[in-house]
């Protein structure tokens, strides 16, 4: 069964103007990596920003588990049902990397015993050391800020993991990491891994791949 | 609980506004404590003096409003002719109201001096009989206060109370002569008897204290007297020897009186007491003598019962030469309240005509006048600077939004409802608030008491130069005693109508040469747990204020536009 499912999505960003998705139907299920690539312009971050609650479609639905999200509170949804992983990352410069994760973990609500000892392990599993951890965000390099982006989407251990570009600032070997990570994350932790990419080595690395 | 945490964080992070936004609380508290400690000094300050105030009351007669309800002048003159005073019986009986604590009464009598006795004149005229008769209004109303500062009834002639309003002491008693026409002449003693050592203000206070031999007994029926030292002096008078004092209106009549003490009072060596005996020996302090009011009471029956009443062919005016004397009963209250009662309910059975004053009430809240003078404008003070900071810190708010937007969104984008952004931000800015106000306070605290004397001082004198300024106008020697204006404003402090003429009749605790007003020039305490709770209501306030601008602001964003204009 499906855990997302978008059913005849379009999205316009002005009335009456072009859509930049225009009717889609994907289905997403858990246990698997999905790609969703594209050329420039095609509405890959737009998908990713419906899929993670940040807009809503113009018109169709998105149901999560088979109830459409716009009837579910966006924050919890953010919060707990999807960890997104941005472009630009987001992270809060003026904090650590810990913080950051430690912050997602608090807002997600959910009750999780020992957080910061849960986001040092989880950094370190993204290739942190432990005084890289201390850093703020700021301190840190291009890759080493997404390793936290990741980190803090899984912090608060979601069903689903959004990704907009997730190997766009890494070097080979590093992108290779990072996809194992993902395809770790879908086969044994049965989470459902939603991929916006450019990247033809992310996509053949899926188990879906759809074609916007 | 996080949201807490992250908002002691968040402060630490910045820290630079954070102490900008501090500084500015911390000026406001400061300010705020100053002015709402100088409300609170004024507050207590009444309160406390009004428990310690010893209220006393007289009743008088309101003779503006007999003479409003008249059509013309001759109307009006019948009118007060035939006003109808309250008889020492009538006030006795006003006295058994619960509300009243006590009640005592004088009387005074004006009498010259008989055989072998000489008045303390300082005013170089030998013939003090002919020349006091003739003097003024103006100068017995300022010699009048030299006589109630001893609880005397005050003289006869109408006056005017702390109000502006015409009156006249309800007086009544033996001497019914006094009235209208009747009028007599003025001797050069003015003898006062005495209901009980209640009445005696004077000895009560310490300006006066018996220096040899003893008080007279208030039943005493045998003419018993104290006289003045300097009398004494001046006539080489001891205890046991006895003075003659005559009718002033018929020399033949005479009584006698034996000295039981002498008393010293502090009056008659000072320039403004002798000034006044300028007027008349009889308002010099020095000529004051004091005996039971059963022995003046007498005295007056007798001289009324012999007295010849003569008319004038010309003016058809009568004249009596009965001694001139006057009774006046005093009410004390224990409370403010048991004396509002009283006024209240006596006036209604009184009607229009008589009215219940206190001029202890007047006189104290005279004496708050600078102070809340200071209170009025520290409150005004309070408004601009809440206001201003206020405006202040939510403009600084907005910009700390702002700076802050991109913060906002991504906490909005990873799941943190918007209530929760705000309230963090609004906590943030309750812990500097709260900080600074716990400073502020303490601050204004400690300087609220010498800032508040400071700027009463000025406020003092303020007040005084514009009061001197006035008496200068009028040609008058500043705090002469002769006028006692009340300032209700001093410039540019917004007061409101200026005060009327104080010259009432009654127990009036002004005397001649001091100033307008004792004003209450120091206060000792001022910041108390009730300023340290609106300070805290204050910066409650404030925080709402600028913190509901950050939930306008937060609510109104939009994480993926910030998110995305960020990209």
């Amino acid at each position: 069964m499906s855990i997302l499912k978008l059913e005849n999505v379009s999205y316009r960003y002005a009335d009456g103007g072009k859509p930049v998705l225009n009717h889609i139907s994907y289905e997403f299920e858990k246990g698997k990596v999905y790609s969703v690539v594209g050329r420039s312009g095609a509405g890959k971050t737009t998908l990713l920003s419906l899929l993670s609650g940040l807009a809503s479609p113009t018109e169709g639905t998105i149901l999560l588990e088979g109830n459409d999200i716009e009837q579910i509170d966006r924050y919890e949804y953010r919060s707990r049902y999807v960890g997104v992983i941005f472009q630009s990352f987001n992270l809060l410069p003026k904090l650590t990397a810990m913080e950051n994760v430690i912050l997602s973990m608090d807002i997600s609500g959910k009750k999780q015993k020992n957080k910061k000892e849960r986001a040092a392990k989880l950094l370190e599993k993204m290739g942190l050391s432990g005084d890289e951890m201390t850093r703020r965000i700021l301190k840190l390099s291009g890759g080493q800020q997404q390793r936290v982006a990741i980190a803090r989407a899984l912090s608060y251990d979601p069903e689903i993991i959004l990704a907009d570009e997730p190997t766009g600032n890494l070097d080979g070997e590093t992108q290779k990491e990072m996809i194992e990570i993902f395809r770790r994350l879908a086969h044994e932790e049965q989470k459902c891994v939603i991929l916006v990419t450019h990247s033809p080595e992310v996509a053949k690395a899926s188990d879906e791949v759809y074609e916007l | 609980m996080y949201i807490f945490k992250d908002a002691l964080r968040s402060i630490g992070r910045s820290r630079g506004r954070n102490i900008l936004i501090g500084i500015i609380i911390f000026v406001i508290a400061v300010s705020s404590c100053v002015a709402l400690s100088i409300g609170e000094a004024a507050g207590q300050a009444k309160e406390n003096g009004m428990e310690q105030l010893e209220i006393t009351a007289q009743i008088m007669m309101n003779r503006q409003a007999m003479m409003s309800g008249q059509e013309d002048r001759e109307s009006m003159r019948d009118a007060l002719m035939n006003m109808e005073e309250l008889s020492l019986e009538e006030m006795q009986q006003y006295a058994k109201s619960d509300d009243v604590k006590s009640f005592y009464y004088t009387i005074s009598a004006s009498l010259n001096a008989g055989e072998g006795l000489e008045a303390v004149d300082v005013s170089g005229n030998s013939d003090s009989e002919e020349d006091t008769s003739q003097e003024s209004g103006q100068a017995e109303q300022s010699a009048r206060t030299q006589a109630e500062a001893q609880g005397a009834a005050p003289a006869q002639e109408p006056g005017f109370d702390n109000n502006g309003n015409m009156q006249d002491a309800a007086a009544g008693g033996p001497d019914e002569g006094m009235r209208g026409g009747r009028m007599g002449m003025q001797g050069d003693f003015t003898v006062t008897g005495y209901s009980s050592d209640e009445a005696m203000k004077d000895f009560l206070n310490g300006n006066s204290s018996i220096s040899e031999g003893s008080m007279f007994d208030e039943n005493d029926q045998e003419n018993q007297c104290i006289i003045s030292s300097e009398l004494a002096l001046y006539n080489d008078l001891d205890v046991g020897d006895t003075v003659t004092l005559a009718n002033p209106n018929d020399e033949e009549e005479t009584y006698t009186f034996t000295i039981s003490g002498i008393y010293e009072n502090k009056e008659t060596s000072d320039s403004a007491g002798s000034m006044m005996g300028n007027f008349s020996p009889a308002f010099y302090a020095a000529n004051q003598i004091y005996t039971s009011y059963e022995n003046i009471s007498a005295v007056a029956e007798t001289s009324q019962a012999g007295a010849e009443v003569t008319t004038d062919e010309n003016t058809g005016m009568e004249f009596s030469t009965a001694i001139r004397s006057q009774v006046n009963g005093t009410y004390t209250f224990a409370s403010m309240e048991d004396y509002e009662a009283f006024k209240e309910e006596t006036e209604e059975k009184l009607g229009e005509y008589y009215t219940v004053t206190s001029n202890d009430v007047t006189s104290y809240e005279q004496s708050l006048l600078p102070l809340e003078n200071l209170s009025r404008y520290a409150a005004w003070f309070l408004a601009i600077v809440l206001v201003i900071g206020g405006i202040i810190l939510a403009v600084l708010n907005i910009f700390n939004i702002r700076e802050r937007k991109y913060e906002i969104g991504v906490l909005a984008a990873i799941g943190m409802k918007k209530w929760k952004i705000a309230a963090q931000f609004i906590l943030e800015l309750l812990c500097v608030t709260f900080l600074s106000v716990i400073l502020g306070t303490g601050v204004g605290a400690v300087s609220s008491v010498p800032v508040t004397n400071q700027l009463l001082k000025r406020q003092i004198a303020s007040v005084e130069t514009v009061s001197e300024e006035r008496e200068q106008n009028f040609g008058r020697m500043p705090g002469n005693g002769f006028q006692k204006d009340q300032m209700d404003g001093a410039p540019g402090m917004g007061g409101g109508p200026m005060g009327g003429f104080g010259m009432g009749g009654g127990t009036a605790a002004q005397e001649p040469g001091n100033p307008a007003a004792n004003y209450i020039s120091q206060v000792s305490s001022a910041t108390n747990f009730n300023v340290v709770l609106q300070l805290i209501g204050i910066g409650i306030l404030l925080t709402v204020v600028s913190g509901c601008v950050a939930i306008v602001f937060i609510l109104r964003y939009d994480p993926l536009r910030i998110l995305s204009s960020r990209d």
